[in-house]
């Protein structure tokens, strides 16, 4: 017979191991070994109405590398990007779609989907980039119709419109956005358009606002009928009946948010280069930059400046534009930006209004701090999307 | 020692207690039991008073049974008031109609799937399904604060998703009209009510295309509206090709490469606010504006919708309204065939005088 202690001792250690046998679940971590980063819009902004009802509702899911059945009909795939919608015109520093809101709509992907995303790469927040093994892949976008059911769950005639099926090769460690894009306007011709950014390669300094603009409108846009594109809606301004394949961007910094803000001295109108249409070649445009405190007199820890882009064709003068300040209609001639939050009695005239590029926030012990970003304006037919990439910044000190 | 085999036995119980924790594996409780409570498709049918006429329809058929075993089906039935539209007052008046194209007209309105609201991608325009006459259903519906419109094939669904005991069903406000293997063309002209639109789209070159793929949309004036407006067949037999613009005159009655049902009109107008819609006339100014909802405000129970047609000279200001038109008639809207639609016009877009040509 045993003592009564290590008895005891044993019958502790069954119910504590009945205990560990129990409580235990095996965690998996997800890995991806060699990823390439890659963050996805959709682009198609057209409207279904009476005139085009049989056209396709620009409501997409991506499959990445999908297992075809013997009809062709996707079955299964090793990513799934679905629910993705028309992009919002702003894509913000942060990822601010994940656990926000009760609908399944994506306006990007990643967006609310649940995946590993980007880590901070050279000091650039790639969180809103998802994690895809490199290599070559085999992509499918698929229009679905618009509800709540996930897409290999929709009935299998729903299942049959592709809107592309194509192949990709993503390298190691690099950062791409892909965009559904209206390639041709009268064809209606859909394509993508997969950019490998370099921002994170490129020696950006941190006092500066970086931005970088692409014309990815479908050819034959701008010439389009302006009744019949739709351009002229409240909101888009001069933007919506497109711009000419060529033109010339200009900057005017405004120092503050009031009705007299006074422009900033050297950023008076000032050029920055040209701007071609192109939504086929992929290559990077340029980068141009702006002092984060091109106002000297705010102290250098915090600006309420903003800015305008103007958009003109070759040949215009800024000086000397001949269109008045509330005229949409400009032959694609002139169009601008205006990236600001709207202050009190502020009066939209014909300029398309995005959010500021600076990210004020509380960082150390100032409340706020303005920190510079990497910008890119992307214009795709009669619409502006601005997407901004945030640095790393110091935590509040509170 | 007493108190120790106690303690012992407390050891022992806690360890059986986990023990009895772990074994228990509890199943999901399932009972397949069949509600007994809902009919199955012709009985539910036969049973509802506004649907007696629908009832006797199917009855008439013979095709009841068939719908009281099937599995999965959706039973889009007009209510009385439908049939009354068309003339069927009671179940006798269904004797007067063929009963081949009676039987048609029920297999179209019977689909041997099971299809909800949820089923149907909300805000989707022309969903087509497959009724039993093999004929394509198109469907559209539209959401606004909670409420679903829900139209098949231009007819609003009044009640939707009722339970049957094999399947679901909707009670249309109008019986859907379709004729299958027949072209616009066809359809025009097997009814001589239209002959004069017919003559007038034969004499400026319009009639042949009609018979292709299409899809068109006819906006068709019978010939009272015609006769009306002094535009007889011996009238437009006499009129010179050559010093009339063909494409105002008798172009505006054809939309090229468009197929609308009346509802499409709402649909669009709730969806995204496009209520109207504004169709150039070829090689011309002048453009069509159409809109279209409901007309009879006075009786918040009709929901009948009907178009108007706005003739502009211009479609940017300034212009002139030549003609104002409406399409109401609700037996004769949404004729749908194989390449298109023929939507009745009560009255006509363009006189002869409007469409000289000036040189």
């Amino acid at each position: 017979m045993l003592p009564s202690r290590m008895k005891n001792s044993i019958f502790y250690a069954a119910i504590v191991l009945l205990w560990f046998a129990t409580g235990c679940s095996k965690v998996e971590y997800k890995k991806i070994d060699d990823p390439a980063y890659l963050r996805v819009f959709n682009n198609l902004n057209y409207k279904i109405g009476i005139d085009n009802k049989d056209e396709m509702l620009p409501f997409l899911t991506m499959l990445i590398d999908p297992e075809m059945d013997q009809n062709g009909m996707p079955v299964n795939a090793k990513i799934k990007g679905d629910f993705l919608d028309q992009r919002d015109p702003y894509a913000p520093p942060y990822p601010s779609h994940i656990g926000s809101g009760t609908s399944v709509n994506n306006p990007e992907y990643p967006g609310r989907e649940n995946v590993l995303v980007g880590p901070v790469l050279n000091g650039f927040d790639l969180s809103s980039w998802a994690q895809i093994p490199s290599g070559k892949h085999r992509v499918v976008f698929m229009f679905r119709p618009k509800n709540t059911v996930p897409f290999f769950n929709l009935d299998a005639k729903l299942k049959k419109s592709f809107l592309i099926d194509t192949t990709m090769v993503l390298d190691s460690k690099e950062v791409y956005t892909l965009h559904v894009l209206q390639k041709d306007y009268l064809t209606k011709r859909n394509g993508i358009y997969l950019r490998k950014e370099n921002f994170h390669k490129l020696p950006l300094s941190d006092s500066s606002v970086y931005v970088n603009f692409y014309n990815m409108s479908a050819k034959g846009y701008w010439q389009a009928d302006n009744d019949a594109k739709g351009g002229n809606e409240y909101g888009k301004g001069a933007m919506g009946n497109g711009i000419k394949d060529q033109m010339n961007i200009f900057v005017t910094l405004y120092k503050n948010r009031t009705v007299s803000s006074p422009k900033l001295a050297g950023y008076n109108g000032k050029y920055l280069g040209n701007l071609t249409r192109n939504a086929d070649v992929l290559e990077v445009s340029p980068y141009y930059s702006f002092p984060l405190f091109a106002d000297a007199s705010a102290g250098g820890i915090f600006t309420d400046m903003w800015q305008r882009f103007d958009f003109l064709a070759p040949g215009m003068d800024i000086r000397n534009i001949p269109y008045g300040p509330t005229v949409n209609q400009t032959d694609g001639n002139w169009a601008s930006i205006n990236c600001l939050t709207p202050y009190p009695n502020y009066t939209r005239w014909n300029e398309i209004v995005l959010p500021n590029m600076l990210v004020n926030i509380h960082s150390g012990t100032y409340n706020p701090r303005s920190f510079a970003t990497v910008n890119t304006i992307e214009i795709v037919n009669g619409n502006v999307y601005l997407s901004t990439i945030q640095r790393k910044y110091a935590p509040p000190i509170y | 020692m007493k108190y120790k085999s106690l303690k012992k036995f407390l050891y022992l119980l806690s360890v059986l207690w986990l023990l009895a924790l772990n074994s228990c594996k509890h199943d999901d409780l399932h009972i397949d039991k069949t509600n007994e409570n809902f009919r199955a498709g012709f009985d539910f049918v036969k049973n509802n008073y506004d649907l007696s006429l629908f009832a006797a329809a199917i009855e008439k058929t013979g095709i009841g049974p068939q719908l009281n075993s099937a599995t999965q089906l959706t039973i889009l039935a007009p209510n009385n008031a439908a049939f009354n539209i068309l003339g069927i007052n009671r179940p006798g008046d269904l004797d007067k109609m063929n009963p081949d194209t009676l039987k048609f007209l029920v297999q179209r309105h019977i689909l041997d799937e099971r299809i909800m609201v949820k089923d149907i991608p909300f805000n989707g325009i022309d969903v087509r399904y497959r009724t039993m006459a093999g004929t394509e259903l198109y469907t559209s519906t539209v959401t606004r604060d909670n409420s679903n419109t829900l139209y098949f094939n231009g007819s609003l669904a009044s009640r939707k998703d009722v339970t049957l005991a094999n399947g679901t069903l909707h009670v249309l406000d109008r019986v859907m009209k379709a004729t299958t293997n027949t072209t616009v063309q066809g359809w025009l002209s097997a009814r001589p009510e239209y002959s004069i639109l017919v003559s007038g789209l034969k004499k400026f070159g319009f009639w042949d295309e009609l018979s292709t793929e299409g899809p068109y949309t006819i906006l068709a004036p019978k010939n009272q509206e015609f006769e009306a407006v002094g535009m007889t067949a011996e009238a437009i037999a006499e009129l010179n090709v050559n010093s009339y613009m063909g494409d105002r005159l008798f172009g505006c009655y054809v939309m090229r490469k468009k197929h609308f049902f009346v509802s499409d009109f709402v649909v669009f107008s709730i969806m995204n606010g496009n209520s109207f819609y504004f169709h150039p006339v070829a090689n011309d100014t002048y453009i069509l504006t159409i809109t279209a909802g409901r007309f009879n405000y006075g009786n918040v129970y009709d929901q009948s919708i009907g178009y108007n047609v706005e003739v502009r000279t211009n479609k940017n200001y300034p212009y002139d309204i030549i003609t104002s038109v409406k399409g109401h008639d609700q037996k004769a809207i949404d004729n749908l065939t194989d390449n298109g639609l023929v939507q009745d016009l009560q009255g006509i877009l363009i006189l002869p005088e409007q469409a000289v040509k000036n040189n």
